[in-house]
């Protein structure tokens, strides 16, 4: 599981909404794979990015230093350019846990695959 | 009948020439020359999609295309030196290099004249130009065949691990052989086995040479060549069968050229294309459908690569849309996605288990395939995969720009009792995590009345915008393309004041 998609994922635990937003990453394997860079996809991505939860995941994984927001300019500065790059795609998450924030629920993380069925007790009604 | 007169006396010259080139069809020809031919190429695509597919012709060959009135298929011209560019094409699944085509043919009244006739026209046509391309795509697949080996070698396994899946294809297979006309429905499934539905030469040797020749035998001057001939007849009027047509076609074809028949291990593929009163022969560029090309663990439902490119094409991604396939089954259309639009960003999710695993093999099996083919290092793609139910998403409102899915049909999977309250759960959750005013749907679906029915009362989320109906296996499906409304998304839970669209 990349980054990016974590950043897109959140809880869906009867009641919770939006409070589900972002699951907390705990990683017990991560590998890192080298992904073409393209700089205008990484530069267009950003403004679609929730920055705080991609901040909190990277920091989890004790990453690359990832800003607390943006910086002034960003699509032009290669480096920065760079560096999200790796944060978003290169990064891929084996094993490990996602947890919803409100409710507590773990949903697990398996050979790169988080499994985010409910049991069919938590989507009853 | 006027028609024959005139192609004979048209191709006379020909004939007398003809002879003597076809058989030295081998290394050392003038290849130079070839490469500035201009050609008629023409390409079998998923009907229904012939736009979508002329479209990309248009977009990456800058030829024009003429659709034919044989569903399913499209013609354009190109000049030789483009034919590597054309195996690119990624909405096609067969191409063939058009030998001749005839508008308008005049069949004779009983069989024996028509077959007769068939036998004639082997030595008057205009083989030779047809015959110069067929081998430069031969040279060029050649140094391709590392590769495909690879893939065909673990496309064989996985298919007959599949056996236990494969239990449903049966039954499709027996409707087929018991429908009247002789038409060619090419199956929406990946089955091999059905695609054989097609009249080849029944040779009376069948060579025992195997694969792994490949390398060595073809290289060598002067060599006898290896061919076979598929009749597809499609038409109420025709008082022969496509059998008998590839016999006798094929019979005429073989004293022409002295080459030998063989039904499995041929060089030379001649088509014989019958559509009421359009014919046209052709020479088979493409060995294994390229529809197959992503996809090596098979589910019992996996798409075409090259509908699913059609239905991508559908959507018009833009650079960094966020593309979900929900209903993944084993991932054809991410995987497709992440293909061609690499500059967009692919999440393929299912409900089972066993499809997400067969998806993330996809995913893997095509890493390996792209570093084999570039020789970069590059090991990643942007497409990722998760299990998860796609009437409760755990997606956020309004994050994702595109969505394109197969819809289960209620026939191989699922059933129909259950699209009656699987489809407006769908369409509830989809416009949910949809991005309002910008985002779209591509949905492919067999039940259409179920799927009318679910979006009448979803007017306020969306929009539909184009239907193309198209042929699966026998099946008459469309693909929906659907707009998202600029309405925001208001959870039914949060009315009590905190809706956020976050």
């Amino acid at each position: 599981m990349k980054l990016l998609t974590h950043n897109l994922l959140s809880s869906h635990v009867r009641g919770v909404g939006p409070r589900g937003f972002p699951l907390r990453l705990q990683a017990t394997e991560v590998r890192i794979n080298p992904v073409e860079f393209n700089p205008e996809f990484v530069a267009r991505m950003i403004p679609k990015v929730e920055w705080a939860a991609l901040l909190e995941a990277a920091d989890t994984l004790h990453l690359v230093e990832v800003p607390t927001e943006p910086i002034e300019g960003y699509e032009h500065d290669e480096k920065f350019l760079r560096r999200m790059h790796h944060v978003l795609l290169e990064v891929d998450v084996l094993e490990g846990t996602l947890q919803c924030p409100e409710s507590g629920r773990l949903f697990p993380i398996s050979r790169g695959i988080p499994n985010m069925l409910l049991s069919d007790e938590e989507t009853e009604t | 009948m006027s028609d024959i007169q005139e192609a004979t006396n048209q191709l006379l010259d020909v004939h007398l020439h003809g002879n003597q080139k076809s058989i030295q069809v081998t290394e050392g020809g003038p290849r130079s020359e070839s490469e500035h031919l201009q050609v008629t190429i023409g390409a079998t695509v998923p009907t229904g999609f012939e736009q979508t597919a002329a479209d990309e012709v248009r977009e990456k060959l800058g030829s024009s295309c003429k659709i034919s009135r044989d569903r399913g298929k499209i013609y354009f011209d190109i000049s030789v030196e483009s034919l590597a560019q054309v195996h690119c094409l990624r909405s096609v699944d067969n191409l063939f290099v058009v030998v001749k085509e005839f508008k308008d043919y005049q069949f004779k009244e009983t069989k024996e004249e028509v077959l007769k006739d068939f036998e004639e026209l082997a030595g008057k046509l205009p083989w030779s130009e047809p015959l110069k391309v067929w081998k430069v795509n031969t040279s060029y697949k050649k140094k391709k065949t590392k590769r495909k080996k690879i893939n065909q070698n673990s496309s064989k396994e996985k298919i007959d691990n599949g056996q236990g899946d494969r239990a449903d294809e049966k039954d499709d297979k027996k409707g087929f052989t018991s429908k009247a006309l002789d038409s060619h429905i090419l199956d929406y499934y990946e089955n091999p086995a059905i695609k054989e539905e097609i009249s080849t030469l029944v040779g009376d040797d069948l060579a025992s040479c195997k694969d792994e020749t490949d390398e060595g035998s073809k290289e060598d001057a002067p060599e006898v060549l290896k061919f076979r001939v598929t009749c597809n007849r499609a038409g109420e009027k025709h008082c022969f069968s496509s059998n008998e047509a590839a016999r006798d076609f094929g019979g005429a074809v073989q004293d022409y050229f002295k080459w030998k028949a063989d039904m499995t291990n041929f060089d030379v593929e001649v088509l014989l294309n019958i559509h009421d009163n359009e014919i046209v022969v052709g020479i088979a560029l493409t060995e294994e459908s390229l529809h197959r090309r992503n996809i090596t663990h098979f589910g019992p439902t996996t798409l075409r690569s090259t509908l699913a490119y059609g239905m991508l094409r559908l959507c018009a991604p833009q650079p960094t849309d966020i593309i979900v396939d929900p209903m993944c089954g084993t991932g054809a259309i991410p995987i497709e996605g992440a293909t061609e639009w690499s500059n967009c960003y692919h999440i393929a999710g299912d409900n089972n288990p066993l499809a997400v695993s067969r998806a993330a093999n996809n995913i893997s099996s095509l890493l390996t395939k792209s570093q084999i083919k570039e020789g970069k290092v590059s090991w990643g793609l942007p497409i990722d995969a998760v299990q998860w139910d796609i009437c409760s998403l755990p997606l956020r409102t309004g994050s994702v720009d595109i969505i394109v899915t197969d819809m289960p049909f209620g026939k191989r999977m699922g059933s129909k009792k259950r699209n009656w309250n699987l489809y407006p759960a769908c369409l509830r959750e989809m416009s949910r995590v949809c991005r309002p005013g910008t985002g779209r749907a591509v949905l492919l679906t067999q039940d259409k009345k179920c799927f009318t029915k679910a979006l009448s009362g979803m007017g306020h989320v969306w929009r539909k915008v184009h239907t193309v109906w198209v042929n699966i296996g026998g099946l008459h499906a469309a693909v929906y393309l659907l707009k998202r409304t600029p309405q925001a998304f208001v959870h039914p839970i949060e009315q009590d004041g905190e809706r956020t669209p976050w």
